[in-house]
């Protein structure tokens, strides 16, 4: 069956495929039919799910630049000089603006894992690696995902570049990282 | 730094047993097990506590926004001053920590402190199993725009710390060390009887059990329990007058680092290779406590054993030992029951269980039991001081350190 826009995004974005009714259903109908005695516990299925519109609000541009220009970008405290990515409008060490910064998209591992096991987001992915990554001329971590063949050859020190997904909506999930050639 | 106006002493506590699956009790009616075993244990009445505080962590997992709320409802508890601590795996340590402050300040005179969770009720239809469901809940304690799409989860933000440790420290602590802590704590849980998991488990059985998250195999890390605990705490005056056996909380320390690991990095490359908020917070709370070396001054600590490199890591982080020397104390059996200095002898989160709430005050109320000489089996000969620790968050961002004294 062709899969809707909606499930492709959902998919994209790691967050969950809708649980159908019927399996809920099934599971209820199995539980009312399997008691002893009046008196035993009885399990209820239930959700809860609510829908957003939330505001990046001063990150907003990392991910304008992400999805239009395939561009990490980070930003500058204007008076201490560190520079964050993710990045920050206001930098809390010196308590000052920050200014835009175009970064290379390049990094260095510091430590990372692999992940075999997961919550059900993501449990059809695994195994796969979650890093903290410097970007160059960067002073700040960023956790991502690193990508290839052979994940037990992921290591600290390792140097690694952002790769695009075709499909950009303006989300972390955007890009992850590759290994450098 | 300020120092409390009173002392404040522990005068009663009790957990209900931990397990996967209490499918018979609610959240409020594990509350209201530990809560009453507590009172019994205190011998008081729930007439005389002045105050309550409640450490439940997270609303997704009790299927409720404010669960403390009908918690305080069902303990009968109603008029009563009612306030609900969540700090992540830290809530119990904080909870206790807001009861001290409250005894400590002269605000009250008896306080309960009660924590309960209730994880199994989080169900993923598709593969019919609770824990993939129940991580979902924690996907929504991580950065949500930066962190949650990569997939990582709380063994994560623990691992990367530990792979961060080995790379400074020479590939310590190394996974067979990590494997003897897994033992040692699922050892000591046999001689619990509140405990989720007691089981006789050897290095190469853990080494060899299923990969979580590198380097942690399925026994380097804890269960999510179901389960409860409570732990009544008084003045100097009222415990006097209702016991003879007071254990006193003579050190409290907290400390929340940034939730960020990128932001402790800046502060200095090693701050993702050690917990920071358990070295500010246990220092904190030995100095509040005149302890000057841990090592020989404390009889036996309950560490947050989330996973096993992770109390290897506080070894370190808590001053027992020095940087990159943690592994050794579990290689030389200083840290088994009937070792120098037992850790978890009532099997830590590993073996004892984790329900996250109710986690810290669980580990509280051993270290009670331990000082008023009445842990059994598990009894550590010559208990006169404990070590509490109760971390958090990512990476082990929250710390709440206590230091339980026996009363004379």
């Amino acid at each position: 069956m062709e899969k809707s826009e909606a499930q492709k995004w959902y998919e994209r974005n790691g967050a969950r495929i809708d649980v159908s009714a019927e399996k809920m259903r099934r599971f209820y109908e199995r539980e009312l039919e399997n008691w002893k005695n009046i008196g035993d516990p009885l399990e209820y299925p239930d959700k809860i799910e609510i829908f957003y519109k939330y505001t990046y609000g001063g990150q907003s541009r990392f991910f304008r630049e992400l999805r239009e220009n395939k561009a990490l970008f980070g930003s500058k405290c204007q008076k201490c000089g560190k520079v964050f990515c993710p990045p920050r409008a206001d930098c809390n060490r010196c308590y000052e603006k920050t200014e835009w910064l175009r970064l290379s998209g390049e990094g260095t591992v510091v430590t990372c894992c692999s992940v075999h096991f997961t919550n059900s987001s993501f449990i059809k992915k695994i195994p796969f690696i979650c890093a903290l990554i410097r970007l160059d001329g960067t002073d700040f971590l960023m956790i991502s995902n690193i990508e290839m063949d052979d994940i037990s050859r992921a290591k600290p020190g390792m140097r690694v570049r952002a790769a695009f997904r075709d499909e950009r909506d303006g989300a972390i999930t955007d890009f992850y990282f590759e290994p450098c050639p | 730094m300020g120092k409390p106006m009173r002392k404040v002493a522990i005068v009663g506590g009790a957990t209900t047993k931990m397990k996967a699956r209490h499918v018979d009790k609610t959240y409020f009616e594990l509350a209201f097990e530990a809560v009453k075993e507590a009172l019994a244990h205190a011998r008081i009445q729930k007439e005389d506590i002045e105050s309550c505080v409640y450490g439940i962590y997270n609303d997704l997992f009790e299927r409720q926004f404010m669960p403390d709320f009908f918690v305080h409802d069902y303990l009968g508890m109603g008029l009563k001053p009612g306030v609900r601590v969540t700090t992540g795996g830290a809530t119990g340590g904080s909870a206790i920590r807001e009861g001290f402050c409250q005894v400590a300040s002269g605000l009250h005179d008896l306080v309960l402190v009660a924590g309960c969770e209730k994880c199994s009720d989080c169900f993923n239809y598709e593969v019919g199993k609770e824990s993939p469901e129940l991580l979902q809940v924690l996907r929504y304690a991580a950065d949500m725009t930066w962190e949650s799409p990569t997939g990582r989860t709380a063994a994560t933000v623990f691992a990367l710390p530990i792979v961060a440790h080995q790379e400074l420290y020479g590939g310590q602590p190394t996974e067979e060390q990590m494997a003897k802590v897994s033992v040692k704590n699922h050892w000591h849980a046999t001689k619990n009887p509140k405990a989720h998991s007691p089981m006789n488990l050897t290095v190469e059985k853990v080494l060899k059990s299923p990969m979580i998250c590198y380097p942690f195999k399925f026994y380097d890390n804890c269960l999510y329990s179901e389960g409860a605990a409570a732990l009544i705490l008084a003045s100097e005056q009222i415990a006097k007058e209702i016991t003879d056996r007071p254990v006193w909380i003579s050190g409290v320390g907290a400390s929340l680092d940034y939730a960020s690991m990128g932001n402790r990095y800046m502060d200095d490359p090693k701050g993702v290779a050690e917990f920071r908020s358990s070295i500010v917070a246990a220092k904190r709370a030995y100095e509040m406590a005149g302890i000057k070396n841990p090592r020989k001054e404390i009889s036996f600590a309950e560490l947050h054993d989330a996973f096993t490199g992770t109390e290897i890591m506080a070894y370190e982080d808590c001053g027992f030992c020095a940087k990159g020397e943690g592994g050794r104390l579990v290689d030389e059996g200083v840290v088994r029951l009937g070792g120098e200095m037992p850790v978890n002898p009532s099997g830590g989160l590993l073996g004892m269980g984790h329900p996250v709430g109710a986690t810290g005050i669980m580990q509280t109320v051993e270290a009670t039991l331990q000082l008023r000489d009445e842990a059994g089996e598990r009894q550590v000969k010559n208990a006169r001081r404990g070590m509490v620790q109760s971390i958090g968050a990512v990476g082990c961002a929250w710390t709440v350190a206590f230091v339980l004294e026996r009363g004379e």
